[in-house]
């Protein structure tokens, strides 16, 4: 199907395209919003009409059994393989967040027959990998995420493409942090120009004291978006950071609204942008402060370093503030790599790419050296010096 | 005799403004040549030339290493030949770690000599004798390069760098400025280490100080973009008196 046909349809006609219930509370919301094009204050960096323009194939979601495994893999969008004793099932979407800006969200839950839902038990840390093997095809699935009170999970995502083609997938997570504790989610990506595409629709909500940790490492080429809505009650807290890593003629990054509900709620978002070939990155980040939010404290900065004159940033970090009682600060810079420092290393015998390799490895690292596991910091130092010798080889 | 750097008739600008204008300099083998001169008479911007600073756009004239023209050389390559530059004003590098970066260095040098390259450990174990004598602490090596180094603690990594590198021809750029005694004795015995008879020297200064413990073979005046002067170790004595104003172009 081409997402596009579903343009300027009533919604018993939509209905009938996805083949959802008129009825459904997604669908309707979705009809409200409605398909995003480059006019969606969204979707206005990425071209997401090119990707709703495509035909897909579409697939079915058929529930195999699940074997046992180190780690939960799913397969496009089935789940293969979780751990032992690990509760991770399917169910029908059972709270979905009416007030989502991105029409996606809703386009994703439309799409999925059920939902994947992962019970984070005690203090967990997991791994998911997703594979995607369909060529040409609209991949679609959604997780739930449950976590418990007082305890501190993680979860580090991978993905893994085996060379499909002109595949889109459109995925992400309904997630629910439950008071007083911790969860943790890290994103290593890799894409390459012509694999498949991806639109990620995260929602989050905050309990009391819940604290979030979202973590994206996104590299190499091809059209991937992330947008994320968090919801944060009393005295929870949020920690963001997004590094982008572009060669080719990438679009990606992170559009995101964080929005202050609850008094004395933290938030701080930090994204480091590092752009070669053509490519663009985007962070369009808004931090609202609703007036129920008094004592809130809300931080949010990206730098961005363009290894060619025509990467492109588009970093536009935003505050909307309806309260007095806050701190708050925001600010974005976009320069090139340091010349004298380049020079110095250079004037010790250090080649030019080692010496470039070695700046932007640098600046890269102040994201990823605050992941704590030093295993987990190594696969990610891993995947950003394959996808850097990648883009080094594209320029030659 | 043998020459092991030929600077001829070097004419070099920084922006549109000519600054080494017509600088003729031999460095000889094994021997020590000290640079004196005025405030912004070109020394910086000479030893800028040397390893090929992207500010600096040579003109006219040659510079030739080895008997061989460096000047359309990339400055990585120019320090593989070994040509180093102890800098006026070494930068700070924020999250490029110290050790893993002269590991790097070192490892490019001997790679480029065919020889194999050393692991972190070998590497550290290579490494502790000069950090002892060059009294810098175990962590500075650990730490990011340059980054919150004070004055000293840099011009001591430079020195660093330099033993490490084993370089044929060394420029040092006012190392001595902003050094206390101890800091000045333990840089300079880095430096007459590094004295084995081959090795060439160009000692940039303002002070005798450094003279005193590195003995100089010639002192070169440099005013307004060119040498002025040359003469023995003798010349010091003079300077220091009357200043540059007494020193009269020679023909
Ligand atoms: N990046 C630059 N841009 C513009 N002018 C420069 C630059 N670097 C040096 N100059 C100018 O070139 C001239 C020579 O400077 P240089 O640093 O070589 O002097 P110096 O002899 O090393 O002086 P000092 O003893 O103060 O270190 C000065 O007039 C200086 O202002
Ligand atoms: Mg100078």
């Amino acid at each position: 199907m081409r997402l596009s046909e579903l343009k300027n349809k009533t919604l018993p006609e939509a209905a009938a395209l996805l083949g959802a219930d008129e009825k459904a509370v997604a669908l309707e919301r979705f009809m409200q919003i409605g398909l995003p094009n480059k006019k969606s204050e969204e979707y206005r960096y990425f071209q997401v009409e090119k990707l709703l323009d495509k035909a897909y194939r579409t697939l079915t979601y058929v529930p195999k059994p699940i074997e046992e495994a180190e780690k939960i893999v799913i397969v496009d969008g089935i789940v293969t393989h979780a751990p032992h004793g690990m509760r991770v099932y399917y169910e029908q979407c059972q709270a979905m967040d009416m007030t989502h800006f991105d029409p996606m969200y809703y386009l994703g839950h439309l799409l999925s027959p059920h939902v994947i839902k992962i019970d984070l038990d005690g203090d967990t840390d997991v791994e998911i990998e997703h594979h995607y093997t369909q060529s040409g095809a609209l991949i679609a699935y959604r997780i739930v995420l449950i976590n418990q009170a007082n305890r501190h999970a993680t979860l580090f995502e991978s993905f893994h493409d085996e060379g499909v083609k002109d595949a889109l997938v459109l995925y992400g997570y309904d997630t629910f942090v439950a008071p007083d504790s911790t969860l943790r989610i890290l994103k290593n990506q890799k894409m390459e120009a012509e694999g498949y595409a991806m639109i990620t629709s995260h929602r989050l909500q905050l309990e009391q004291r819940a604290n979030a940790v979202i973590k994206s490492f996104d590299m190499g080429a091809g059209m991937g978006l992330q947008l994320i809505k968090a919801d944060l009650d009393r005295y929870a807290h949020i920690d963001a950071g997004h590094l982008l890593y572009l060669n080719g003629e990438a679009q990606r990054g992170t559009v995101s609204k964080i929005i202050h509900k609850g008094e004395h709620s933290t938030s701080n978002q930090e994204a480091k942008n590092i752009l070669d070939g053509t490519s663009r990155g985007i962070f369009d980040a808004l931090i609202k402060v609703e007036n129920s939010a008094k004592w809130t404290k809300a931080h949010q900065n990206s730098k961005a370093i363009l290894l060619h004159e025509r990467a492109y940033m588009a970093a536009k970090p935003q505050l909307e503030i309806y309260i007095d009682e806050l701190e708050a600060s925001h600010g974005s810079t976009t320069g090139q790599l340091d010349e004298k420092q380049l020079f110095y290393l250079r004037s010790r015998g250090i080649s030019e790419t080692e010496a470039r390799k070695m700046l932007v490895i640098a600046f890269a690292n102040t994201l990823i050296e605050q992941i704590k596991d030093s295993r987990q910091q190594e696969v990610i130092k891993t995947t950003f010096e394959e996808a850097f010798y990648a883009g080094e080889k594209d320029m030659a | 005799m043998s020459k092991v750097l030929e600077i001829k008739d070097i004419h070099a600008k920084i922006g549109e403004k000519e600054i080494l204008k017509g600088l003729n300099l031999d460095l000889e083998p094994g021997k020590v040549h000290a640079i004196m001169g005025p405030n912004g008479a070109g020394k910086s911007t000479l030893s800028k030339t040397i390893v090929g600073h992207y500010d600096v756009e040579v003109t006219e004239g040659e510079i030739l290493y080895k008997g061989k023209s460096i000047l359309d050389m990339e400055p990585e390559e120019r320090a593989l030949e070994g040509i180093f530059l102890s800098f006026q004003h070494p930068v700070e590098i924020p999250g490029v770690n110290n050790a893993y970066f002269l590991r790097t260095a070192l490892n490019a040098k001997r790679k480029h000599e065919g020889k194999e390259e050393l692991n972190a450990a070998e590497f550290l174990r290579e490494m502790k004798k000069y950090l002892e004598m060059l009294g810098m602490k175990a962590d500075m090596i650990s730490r990011s390069l340059n980054e919150g180094f004070s004055g000293g603690e840099k011009k001591r990594n430079e020195i660093l760098q330099m033993l490490i590198l084993e370089p044929d021809v060394i420029i040092l750029d006012e190392i001595d400025s902003g050094l206390d005694i101890d800091a000045l004795r333990a840089v300079s015995e880095g430096i007459n280490l590094m004295k084995d008879g081959k090795r060439s020297f160009l000692v940039i200064t303002h002070y005798s100080r450094i003279l005193d413990y590195i003995k100089p073979d010639y002192i070169h005046v440099l005013k307004d973009g060119r040498i002025i002067k040359t003469a023995g170790p003798e010349l010091v004595a003079q300077l220091e008196e009357h200043g540059y104003e007494s020193i009269v172009e020679e023909a």
